[in-house]
């Protein structure tokens, strides 16, 4: 797991996936390997699991060899351009790149290929040895992952075609990119996920992903009802892990991740996360 | 007069199902009471008796003063603008691939289409009471913002960028010898894609006073609802909903209150394991104390910070799978302003 390259974390929203992305990257900087983990919603995701304020797009050293940043369409864009046209003066593309921004909104594809370009861009550099990222969710995954294939079928002549099929081959490649889903053991997430899973499985823009199910219980077994307000508990407890185990049939992740209780911060969770995420095969 | 509830609220909340237990109530109260509804879970489409994915208001089989309707999230701004092109216009929009694209790309496109479909329940005045369960893109702050995000989008902001001017005549487009932004794209997408997308937003343009006055209209009707932000105590809901809570007294109102829902007995922050119990009682009985503490400090740091209306809705073992279920759910609620949210005299 640890040779792959990319790292694609997404889930329905309010799974956990910033904690699981925060937490594999930690993982991967604990096995010594040159991490860039990128925050690809606008929010504090990541940042608030590595415990610094804000990120920016250029990257930041937040742990030893372990590097961040948020993707900012515009500045990525900008970035291309700068790098494509070979124009010094990026400034008097300003407007330029609003514009190319406004015209991306009509066009499809265009604006995530921006993205998912920078991305993979830093996935072909040396510099990394691991690209993590915090995905967008489940809902919006299809439109990223897609946009490389969309870009190759609906531009015939521009420079983007050929950037676009090398593009198509990273996301493809089992080698170089794995997929995290990151579900919780209830209804709604579990049926997203399954969703993404056929679709995934139809259209093979990448290899099938590896499921993760958070904040899963443990079993309580113990009768403690000689203290009623422990039972009540009890109760709860147990009805939440009884529907849980309904769920996890559905599901059949590749890892459970337990539920972590009370009071931790952030940072605490993603350290936590880090440490289970080492028996991700 | 049609009174509506909006309830926003980031995803897995159980905005869904306090929505439902809310119109249940107020239709046993005598209220005829729409319930309009996204993507709900199976069990709780069968508890509304909402039965095929239509967006038209089904009366419920059992339950009289009560209809459901689920918002079609397939359905976009296209239908919208449609509506308001020229037939010849609304010819080639229909079939536009950059159409299709954009309206699946655009963010508030759904969130448009979402307001639109519930304004128009409003505005029908077949109802008393119409609860809205918002969408969850971006957690529902798209809601409010997406008619006048419309507007503009459609209002020529990318064709002023495109060309540098007012509106132009097509060739306009290809006058690239001025225009360093088309050079730009041409090397970068191909010429062809540029003049195709260009011949689009020519259209689109024409959509623009249609689109634009029912878009403050749709403003209008969503500024007089009554809002109920819905959260868990959970790090990224409650991040979510403070977020809403600040800024949706400058896009509507002020939300009548928040509402914490699954929330764990009060009075279970006191228990501490005693010694004679086993390991697993005791990490069961730390667990479920630290999370009701937390629980508790996030509610009031609400109020006391922001000043919020906070009710709380009690965590049920088994999610409600059906009508009276749904109803009671909030039976033991605490702090719901149910005089706010109804019709003077009702609650």
């Amino acid at each position: 797991m640890l040779d792959r390259r990319l790292v694609l974390v997404s889930g329905k929203g309010g799974v956990g996936k910033s904690a699981v992305a925060a937490g594999y990257a930690l993982m991967a900087q604990r096995h010594g390997l040159r991490v860039l983990a990128i925050e690809m919603e606008s929010g504090r995701g990541l940042s608030a699991h590595f415990g610094i304020p804000d990120l920016a797009f250029k990257p930041k050293e937040v742990r030893p060899g372990l590097y961040a940043m948020h993707m900012v369409r515009s500045e990525a864009l900008l970035e291309y351009l700068s790098l494509q046209l070979r124009l010094p003066g990026m400034g008097r593309f300003g407007a330029v790149a609003r514009a190319f921004d406004a015209l991306a909104t009509a066009a499809p594809a265009v604006r995530e290929i921006v993205t998912i370009g920078k991305i993979l861009w830093e996935v072909r550099e040396d510099k990394w040895d691991v690209v993590v990222v915090d995905a967008p969710p489940t809902g919006q995954i299809a439109s990223y992952l897609r946009a490389p294939t969309s870009i190759s079928e609906l531009v015939t002549t521009g420079r983007i075609r050929g950037q676009a099929d090398w593009m198509a081959d990273v996301l493809a490649d089992p080698q170089m990119t794995q997929l995290l889903l990151v579900s919780l053991a209830e209804e709604l997430p579990v049926s997203e996920t399954r969703e993404t899973l056929d679709w995934v499985n139809e259209t093979g823009f990448v290899e099938p992903p590896l499921v993760l199910a958070n904040r899963i219980l443990d079993e309580f077994s113990e009768d403690v009802s000689q203290h009623p307000e422990v039972d009540e508990m009890a109760t709860l407890h147990r009805s939440l892990h009884a529907s849980q185990e309904h769920w996890l049939t559905e599901l059949r992740p590749d890892l459970e991740l337990p539920k972590l209780f009370g009071l931790f911060t952030p940072t605490e969770v993603a350290a936590h996360l880090s440490d289970l995420l080492e028996d991700l095969k | 007069m049609t009174r509506a509830i909006l309830v926003t609220g980031s995803g897995g909340v159980g905005k869904t199902t306090v929505s439902a237990a809310i119109a249940i109530n107020a239709a046993r109260l005598g209220l005829r009471t729409l319930v309009v509804t996204v993507d709900p879970a199976r069990r709780l489409a069968d508890a509304l008796g909402i039965t095929d994915l239509g967006d038209e208001p089904q009366p419920h089989e059992r339950e009289p003063n009560l209809w459901a309707a689920m918002l079609d999230s397939a359905k976009s701004w296209r239908a919208v603008a449609i509506r308001h092109a020229d037939p010849d216009v609304a010819i080639r929009l229909a079939d536009n691939e950059f159409f299709k694209a954009a309206s699946e790309h655009f963010p508030a496109s759904q969130s448009y289409a979402a307001a639109d479909q519930a304004a128009t329940f409003v505005q029908a005045k077949a109802w008393d009471l119409v609860v809205v369960d918002t969408p969850p893109s971006a957690g529902g702050i798209d809601f409010f913002t997406a008619p006048s995000q419309m507007a503009d989008l459609v209002g020529g902001r990318l064709l002023r960028l495109l060309t540098g001017g007012p509106l132009p005549g097509r060739r306009f487009f290809y006058d690239r010898a001025a225009k360093p932004m088309l050079r730009v794209a041409d090397t970068i997408l191909g010429n062809d894609l540029l003049q195709r997308v260009s011949e689009f937003l020519l259209d689109l343009r024409t959509t623009y006073d249609g689109v634009a006055s029912r878009g403050r209209e749709i403003e209008r009707v969503l500024s007089e609802a009554s809002i109920l932000v819905v959260t868990t105590a959970d790090p990224a809901p409650l991040a979510e909903a403070v977020r809403f809570y600040r800024q949706l007294p400058e896009l509507a109102s002020v939300p009548t209150a928040v509402v914490f829902n699954r929330a764990l007995p009060t009075r279970w922050a006191d228990l501490a394991p005693d010694p004679q119990m086993s390991a697993a009682t005791g990490r069961l009985i730390q667990s479920w104390s630290s999370e009701t503490l937390r629980q508790s400090d996030a509610r009031d740091e609400f109020s006391s910070r922001y000043g919020a209306t906070v009710a709380t809705v009690p965590w049920s073992p088994e999610a409600p799978v059906d009508i009276e279920g749904l109803a009671a759910l909030l039976d033991n609620a605490v702090g719901i302003p149910w005089d706010d949210l109804f019709p003077s005299g009702v609650a």
